[in-house]
């Protein structure tokens, strides 16, 4: 949750207990006492300074807003050091952090009773990853269905799939209509089988200009280029490359980019269409389907340029510049001519292309079986029409509301079809159009859980979709669905032996890369600008490899039925070539992502060295000691810190005195003072143990300081007392640290994140002992991942509303 | 009501009655602005001038504008009293509403650009633009948009250049029989779902009643925007030339971004696309607003949050937040100058457009003192030239009382207000 949130909560629905019995019990000085001694002479029965009297002040904050609202204040002035005033006695330190710890505690303990009121929502809308993954597979259609729709609402706990949270606008079904529309005009097809353009090309086309490399072999420099003169303005196309790689010894591989446009004059508008590598020294066909829609097709009636031009050329860089080319004259036949030529460097991995084919569009029966999976058979006769229709909703509904079928279903649809098939030229529009209604229906946009027949208890139905929703982002497939109509998916055997089989489906990639994403914020990698003035080096695009990085880190945790420890430390990681280059590793090859070990590097495995929670956790020029340690505290040890008071200082960061020193010297400056200290002290040693790293993710041994025209450096100090007492110095000592001391902590955080993401929605107080069961069953499983997803599709939480 | 024609080129120039158009635009910034001592150094780029009245001078940041000034008024002091009570970044989603919002109570009301639109946006073919660099809306206290309905819900804002380009002169390929095919279509598939939906209530618990509300709420908008489209469909869109518009622009490229954003606010009053819009440059959720790195890609080192927290820490602060208030600034006064340099009968677009221009933040957590300025509507009786600075007494749904009966929306009153602001009129 957004730290000033979280606060608010406490400020307003608090509920004051003067006196809690931890603080008598541990001896702490007593709230009452300190403020009579130092508050009360200015804001009691005689003086209310400021028109405050804190002697009297209403403890029932539930139901006295304003007696909140005042502590609020109180917690503020103290926080910013405002009080008690310069002139007057000032608060002895231990004072002053006993009276702020028990304002903390209690604006948390009321934040948390308060959310014990709140009501569990189980309509939950679709996000945009299910809605877009539960419209593929219903249609039978890999097109891009979320383009236009506005981004999804994030739920406090950081994850979009919290049916509190999601909303719905007008904008937002204008665009579930269109894009239902959209898909079903091109799922559900009409008319003969429409003429395949074919096109094969063995020798890139040339540019008048000649100033571009255009050629058959792809180095540094050089594109091949195919231009297919005829093509239809929808459907499935196929793209064949036949190629051959010419890899150095030692090299990487080469990796071959294709993208589809045309050319319009200047203008080249383009859209990839695949990026892979390129290993295979012997010829090889690497064939790839795409609906020709998703890309931009120039106008019938540009002519200067005509045809759909497909470009292959090679994006394995080196950042190494591409070499100019360079004009020699040649004699032809006795005469002069002026050519350009490019250097060859046989160094550099190269692929040659021997043959390109197009063929669009590609069907292998007619009508395709997307459209015979909706629409199994044509209507023999007019009459016959209502009857299909019938057949066609019955089908459709049962799969898009992912239950059985309910009288009221299917009759105001018919009757729909009834009224707009005299309008429509064709039984197939009428049909598509009945289908959009189901497509914009409640029942298909969220996933309701109302069945009373169990008591709280799920029925099979409401259970496969959860499953599916959790484990594959997805509507359920045709298994689950029959083990839901049998009454089989109950049992607990089916249920694990279901989650195990959908857990080793490639669409669990939804859960991997969904969870992970939120669960560790890796979206603040693209919040993060580095500063190319203090990275010259880095290229912005390898964010988008750091992401994944750590999203197949996790997939090989739960696909290698590893345990979760291993997020805390481990002697691996998983890269690709890219990656591998950033870190200085040397290995892997290519773009996929494999395991690599890290007993050679000096380096642990493990979140806490991943780019990606180093990036998205600093300045965009160094470190940021405090985001890393919130970062912790929230991602690991599941212990957000409170956030900020509104009035508290920020760093002095704009003072050259301090602006040159080292970070984690300002905020042992920061700390100094008494207003920041006490929240401080437990945030910023946990980042401060990362000090090795860089805003870039990289081991440095020194740090870079700049104030104005002024550059220091520092050499690194990653020393750091965390708030146990226990002194770590480095990342070596931070995650041994964690792993020995903090692993039931780590795992019940993750079981409880996980477990908040499995419901789609936040975890409340009544939750506790669910979560605790499940963690101590995830700890007897030995922390397996995939062992700890059995675990929560078991329990009762996730089997009941 | 009437449906009026829209405004199309052919009838411009001469004919533009006396009664034309009135437009609002409110464009937001976050984490507020410089204000450091009077005296030092730093003051200089103090986003408020130094002196009140007509006499007064723009500091560095805010030169840009000077240009404009007699078609400008700087206002300060002014703030909404429910904000204070709110937590120092909290106030952006209220800015526009002047609602209190809380945690347990966290549902906003309706935001004046909607009131407007609610009144007027029949007349055009959108009723109203909403904008922000985030898109979406966020989530409350956070939202990444400054607009929000009759019943307080968030209206998505649109943060692409190329689809809000295409949504508002973009042809429609297919015919108009087939596009009113379409549309009659959908008008009764809506009713269906309506029907349908409401007879769901009954199985469902409070709180999901909530949700549902808010789904058959969103059909009955788009119902009548389908209504509206039908109205609509044998209007053309205006034909605009794309030339010269960044509309690949993204969060990658601020500066194209926002001038593009504005264009496209500019274009769609001069083509009376619409004639209200709302446009938050940024939210203030240090933790995710994708804005936050616009400074540092401007080669302003700091994110915003930041630059605004140095700022107000201390003078070396000043000049970093100062330049880029600055850009903010020379961003703004391109919007002013492009709808100044259009002609609209008599007068310019400017004349009969009411733009209100900052943030909820003084200094970066205050919420108080908001750096407000107002520009445009010499059309509709408004006062230019001064650098004004009001009481905290009064409200700053006073200014928005004003602003609504300017721009011809019959208001009395407006959630905490307790008159109008007269001083900024003729």
């Amino acid at each position: 949750m957004r730290a000033s949130q979280w606060y608010l909560i406490a400020l307003l629905v608090g509920v004051f207990l003067p006196e809690r019995p931890s603080q008598a019990a541990t001896g702490g000085p007593s709230v009452s006492a300190i403020l009579e001694r130092h508050c009360i002479a200015c804001h009691g029965p005689a003086v209310q300074n400021a028109n405050l009297r804190l002697d009297n002040l209403s403890k029932d904050i539930v139901n006295d807003r304003r007696a909140a609202e005042t502590w609020h204040d109180v917690r503020n002035a103290l926080n910013s050091g405002a009080m008690p005033p310069r002139d007057a006695p000032q608060l002895a330190s231990a004072d002053r952090e006993a009276l702020l710890a028990w304002l903390a505690d209690e604006f948390r303990e009321a934040g948390e009773a308060r959310r014990d009121a709140s009501g569990v929502v189980v309509m939950r809308r679709l996000n945009r990853v299910e809605y877009q993954n539960t419209m593929r597979d219903l249609l039978g259609l890999h097109i891009d269905y979320v383009k236009n729709l506005p981004p999804d609402e994030v739920s406090r706990d950081g994850f979009t799939n919290n049916g509190s949270a999601l909303g719905m606008s007008a904008i937002q079904m204008e665009h579930y209509l269109n894009a239902a529309r959209k898909g079903l005009r091109r799922a559900i097809v009409e008319g003969p089988a429409p003429p395949v353009f074919a096109h094969h090309a063995e020798e890139t086309v040339t540019d008048k200009l000649k100033t571009v490399n255009w050629s058959n072999r792809l180095g540094r420099t050089g594109t091949f280029v195919a231009r297919v003169p005829e093509f239809p303005d929808e459907g499935e196309f196929v793209l064949r490359v036949r190629a051959r790689a010419e890899i150095p010894q030692g090299a990487p591989y080469p990796r071959m980019h294709i993208a589809l446009g045309y050319r319009a004059d200047t203008q080249t508008p383009s859209k990839t269409v695949a990026e892979v590598d390129v290993s295979n020294r012997l010829s090889r066909t690497f064939e790839f389907r795409r609906r020709i829609e998703e890309f931009p097709i120039q106008s019938r009636t540009q002519s200067k340029y005509p045809g759909m031009l497909v470009w292959v050329r090679n994006s394995y860089s080196d950042r190494q510049p591409a070499p100019l080319g360079e004009k020699v004259k040649l004699d032809v036949d006795g005469k002069t001519e002026e050519k350009m030529v490019w250097p060859v460097d046989t160094r550099f991995p190269a692929i040659v292309v021997e043959a390109l084919d197009f063929e669009a569009p590609a069907y292998s029966s007619w009508p395709p079986e997307h459209h015979t999976r909706i629409v199994p058979g044509r209507p023999d006769s007019k009459p016959d029409e209502m009857r299909v229709a019938r057949d066609v909703l019955r089908r459709f509904v049962r799969r898009a509301y992912r239950r059985p079928l309910r009288a009221a279903d299917v009759n105001p649809m018919l009757r729909f079809y009834g009224k707009i098939r005299p309008t429509v030229d064709s039984f197939e529009k009428a049909i598509r159009e009945t289908l959009a209604m189901v497509l914009i229906s409640p029942d298909f946009l969220y996933r309701i859980e109302t069945s009373r027949a169990n008591g709280t208890r799920l029925n099979d139905h409401e259970l496969a979709s959860r499953l599916s929703y959790f484990l594959w982002g997805t509507m359920p497939d045709a298994r689950l669905m029959a083990l839901a109509g049998r009454g089989q998916l109950g049992h607990e055997h089916t249920l694990r032996a279901e989650a195990l089989r959908m857990l080793g489906d490639p669409k669990s990639s939804a859960l991997v890369e969904q969870f992970s994403d939120q669960w560790l914020d890796l979206g603040g990698l693209d919040r993060v600008a580095v500063n190319p003035n203090y990275y010259p080096d880095f290229d912005p695009s390898l964010k988008a490899d750091m992401r994944r990085e750590t999203q197949q880190y996790f997939a090989t945790v739960l696909r290698e039925d590893l345990s979760a420890l291993n997020f805390l430390r481990s002697d691996f990681t998983v890269l690709n070539q890219r990656m591998a280059r950033h870190y200085g590793i040397r290995g892997p090859k290519g773009s996929a992502f494999e395991r690599v070990s890290l007993r050679d590097f000096g380096r642990p495995g493990g979140l806490l060295t991943h780019a990606s929670t180093l990036v998205s956790n600093s300045t965009g020029e160094d470190s940021h000691p405090v985001e890393r340690g919130v970062w912790i505290r929230k991602a690991l040890l599941g212990d957000p810190p409170a956030p900020p008071p509104p009035a508290v200082p920020n760093l002095a960061t704009g003072d050259p005195s301090t602006g040159l020193l080292p970070l984690k010297r300002q905020l042992e400056l920061h700390q100094d003072s008494a207003a920041c200290a006490h929240c401080h002290r437990g945030i910023d040693p946990w980042g401060i143990a990362l000090e090795e790293f860089d805003a870039v993710g990289l081991r440095r041994e020194t740090v870079l300081r700049r104030f104005g025209e002024t550059e220091e450096r520092h050499p690194v100090d990653a020393s750091a007392t965390l708030p146990d007492g226990h002194t770590v110095d480095g990342v070596e000592a931070l995650s041994r640290y964690l792993l020995e001391q903090h692993d039931r902590r780590f795992a019940r955080t993750l079981a409880s994140k996980l477990l908040a993401y499995a419901l789609g929605r936040s975890l409340e107080r009544s939750d506790e002992l669910a979560v605790e069961s499940i963690a101590s069953r995830f700890e007897r499983a030995g922390f397996r991942l995939r062992e700890l997803c059995a675990i929560i599709v078991t329990s009762d939480s996730f089997r009941s509303r | 009501m009437s449906l009026a024609l829209p405004f199309l080129e052919c009838m411009a120039a001469d004919a533009m009655p006396v009664d034309g158009p009135m437009r609002f635009c409110a464009v937001y910034f976050p984490y507020g602005i410089v204000q450091r001592q009077l005296g030092t150094d730093a003051a200089r780029w103090n986003w408020f001038p130094h002196e009140t009245g007509p006499q007064f001078r723009f500091n560095k940041s805010m030169a840009a504008l000077d240009q404009h000034r007699g078609d400008v008024t700087v206002l300060g002091g002014l703030s909404h009293p429910n904000g204070r009570n709110m937590g120092g970044h909290d106030t952006a989603d209220t800015w526009l509403t002047g609602a209190e919002l809380k945690e347990g109570h966290l549902e906003n009301t309706v935001s004046i650009d909607q009131l407007a639109a609610m009144h007027f946006g029949d007349e055009t073919r959108y009723s109203s633009l909403v904008l922000s660099s985030d898109g979406g809306v966020g989530e409350p206290t956070r939202s990444s948009t400054l607009s929000f309905s009759r019943t307080g819900q968030p209206v998505p804002a649109a943060n692409r250049p190329r689809l809000l380009f295409d949504r508002l002169f973009g042809a429609d390929p297919r015919s108009l029989v087939a596009q009113r095919q379409s549309l009659e279509s959908s008008r009764s598939m809506l009713d269906l779902v309506l029907d349908h939906s409401r007879s769901m209530r009954n199985r469902l618990g409070k709180h999901d009643r909530t949700k549902l509300d808010e789904y058959l709420e969103s059909v009955r908008q788009i119902e009548h925007r389908v209504d509206r489209s039908q109205q609509w469909l044998t209007v053309p869109k205006p034909s605009v030339d794309a030339t010269g518009l960044h509309l690949h622009a993204d969060d990658t490229t601020p500066s194209e971004l926002i001038q593009t954003m504005y264009d496209l606010i500019f274009l769609a009053f001069q083509t009376d696309s619409t004639r209200v819009a709302t446009y938050q440059l940024g939210n203030m959720n240090g933790a995710t607003s994708i804005a936050g790195k616009f400074p540092p890609l401007l080669g302003l080192a700091k994110n915003m949050h930041t630059l605004a927290h140095d700022a107000r820490k201390n003078d070396e602060g000043a000049e970093p937040l100062g330049r880029w208030d600055r850009f903010l600034t020379e961003q703004f006064a391109y919007f002013v100058r492009r709808l100044k340099e259009t002609p609209e009968g008599d007068g310019t677009l400017l004349d009969r457009t009411l733009l209100l221009y900052g943030s909820s933040n003084s200094q970066t957590h205050v919420n108080l003192d908001y750096p407000l300025l107002l520009a445009g509507g010499s059309g509709l009786g408004m006062k230019h030239g001064s650098f004004l600075r009001f009481d905290d007494e009064i409200p700053l749904s006073n200014l928005f009382v004003t602003i609504l009966n300017r721009v011809g929306v019959p208001t009395e009153a407006f959630v905490d207000s307790t008159g109008e602001l007269t001083e900024i009129l003729t």
